[in-house]
């Protein structure tokens, strides 16, 4: 069975951190729980509609970035 | 005898230019006061005496042949050590990048060296701009000359303990979360964070590209109008920067505040977060105060405080942890503890919460500008608390949260932060001003006939202001 030590080098893992050590890991399980309290403060309804992240822009013809 | 240490940009500008003082005397004078007094506060990385010294020289040379180039010609400046000025190294205050020498100047840079300004050196910031205060870097960090061993706020606070301790009369600093007006309430200084795009950022080591501005750090509000004057501007080269046209910041200076329409937002902190008594009055008093000079203030309510918060960090952790992955998987150890901890928070947010909080975004922004409406500016808290003693852990933990800045990092709106009295310990205090965008020129206006009312940028740090 997996020990929580176990699940949070899969967790870095997943995002390529391969050389955290035992203290380094700490703060990645604190990273979790923070991160899950904060996600948890979103609004429920925010919507596609109201999207800016993601926008793809073409430069005019001629630039030379996207 | 002048008092070199506490000349401001326009005064110093002024005698530059009728010969009254000479640049390599200025920045003799600066070199040899940070000499004495940095071993105690740390606000620099490094100098560069010889770069600033050669370039006094030649400001000097260029000023006796008539070229004057303007008010900033051979005033000594610092930047924060995350902008780029080519030859010099950039560390972000951090081992991961102590080696690292820029190639290039970053766009500020350059606009500050086509203006005549002297680069004095690289000064102290949060790892990163991201964790601190920290004491598991390779340079200790900077310490508030005001009080006895206090915290000076950040992340860009070696510009703040450099300004409030006549090292320099002008730096640049960098905000995201708030780390340019974080400083300027915790040192008694004054800093502005202009509008979303008004000024470039490349060259600039970012935390988070859709937050990061680059800001003016100055004594008074007539030098930082100055200051940001040269800074302002389209830069292609920087996917945020905005082609809009650029004011004259000064111009409206000394018209005061009569007939001006003003949004006191005190539930920031009055309610959403219970500020510390003398902050709270200090900003009460600030509503007052331009009651009386003519102003119009009314109380308005924005989303609260927790909502932009929970917006900025997400958004900050994720596009950080993006930034720094690579490095944070290869060399961990080489990141102090604080910085560590807060690029980690990124990788554990989801891209779903990530896009959520840009969708949180745009809903806070258009939802603030609404009530702007009608509105010339409105005033605010900057810091919470007056500051706190560095060796505190605990309290800087405590204090860093605390703030009403981060609303305007997402909405992209110009923010400063100004002197507005002293607690009775002798801390700063501090007001923040916000604006609509582009808008920065109404700030200072603002800012200024305060400023004249109040006196508070005249005061100085007792231990350092006789050395």
């Amino acid at each position: 069975m997996a020990t929580n030590d176990d699940i949070l080098l899969q967790t870095a893992a997943t995002v390529g951190l391969m050389r955290l050590n035992a203290a380094h890991l700490e703060q990645l399980k604190r990273a979790l729980e923070s991160a899950r309290e904060l996600g948890d403060k979103l609004p429920k309804d925010l919507h596609y509609s109201e999207e800016i992240a993601v926008t793809f822009r073409l430069s005019p013809a001629g630039g030379s970035k996207p | 005898m002048t008092d070199l240490a506490y000349l401001g940009i326009v005064d110093a500008a002024d005698l530059i230019r009728s010969r009254k003082l000479s640049p390599v005397e200025y920045v003799t004078a600066l070199l040899d006061r940070t000499g004495r007094l940095d071993s105690r506060y740390h606000a620099f990385i490094g100098l560069t005496p010889d770069l600033a010294l050669a370039a006094a020289r030649q400001a000097e040379q260029d000023i006796a042949g008539g070229n004057w180039r303007g008010p900033l010609h051979g005033i000594p400046t610092g930047l924060k050590d995350i902008i780029d000025c080519a030859g010099v190294p950039t560390t972000a205050h951090s081992k991961v990048l102590a080696q690292n020498v820029a190639t290039k100047d970053a766009a500020v840079t350059q606009r500050l060296k086509s203006a005549g300004a002297i680069l004095m050196g690289k000064l102290a910031t949060h790892e990163f701009a991201i964790g601190g205060p920290s004491f598991d870097l390779p340079w200790p960090p900077a310490v508030n000359p005001w009080g006895g061993n206090h915290f000076p706020g950040g992340s860009s606070s070696g510009c703040g303990v450099a300004l409030a301790a006549g090292m320099l009369p002008a730096a640049l600093g960098t905000d995201t979360g708030g780390s340019v007006r974080n400083p300027a309430s915790m040192c008694g200084i004054t800093g502005m964070k202009p509008t979303y795009g008004r000024v470039s950022r490349r060259g600039v080591f970012p935390l988070a590209y859709s937050l990061d501005h680059v800001g003016p750090m100055t004594r008074t509000v007539r030098d930082n109008a100055l200051l940001l004057q040269a800074l302002a501007g389209h830069d292609p080269d920087d996917p945020g920067s905005a082609d809009v046209p650029v004011p004259q910041f000064a111009a409206d200076l000394e018209r005061g505040v009569k007939g001006l329409k003003l949004g006191l937002v005190r539930h920031f902190y009055a309610e959403d977060m219970q500020a510390h008594p003398e902050q709270a009055q200090a900003i009460d008093r600030a509503a007052e105060l331009l009651r009386g000079l003519g102003a119009e203030v009314r109380e308005i309510r924005l989303a609260p405080l927790q909502d932009y918060a929970t917006c900025t960090r997400i958004i900050i952790r994720c596009e950080a942890f993006a930034i720094h992955r690579r490095w944070l998987a290869e060399r961990p150890d080489d990141y102090g503890h604080l910085a560590r901890q807060r690029i980690l928070d990124g990788a554990a947010v989801s891209a779903a919460d990530y896009i959520d909080a840009q969708r949180l975004r745009g809903r806070l922004t258009r939802r603030t500008l609404e009530t702007f409406a009608g509105l010339d500016a409105a005033l605010t808290a900057s810091s919470l608390d007056p500051t706190c003693r560095i060796d505190d852990t605990d309290a800087c933990a405590r204090l860093y949260p605390r703030q009403a800045r981060q609303p305007f990092n997402v909405t992209g709106q110009p923010a400063m932060a100004i002197p507005a009295g002293f607690t009775k310990d002798d801390l700063p205090l501090s007001l923040q001003l916000i604006g609509h965008p582009w808008q920065e020129a109404m700030l200072y206006r603002i800012a200024r006939a305060y400023e004249r009312a109040t006196g508070w940028t005249e005061r100085r740090p007792p231990d350092v202001s006789t050395c």
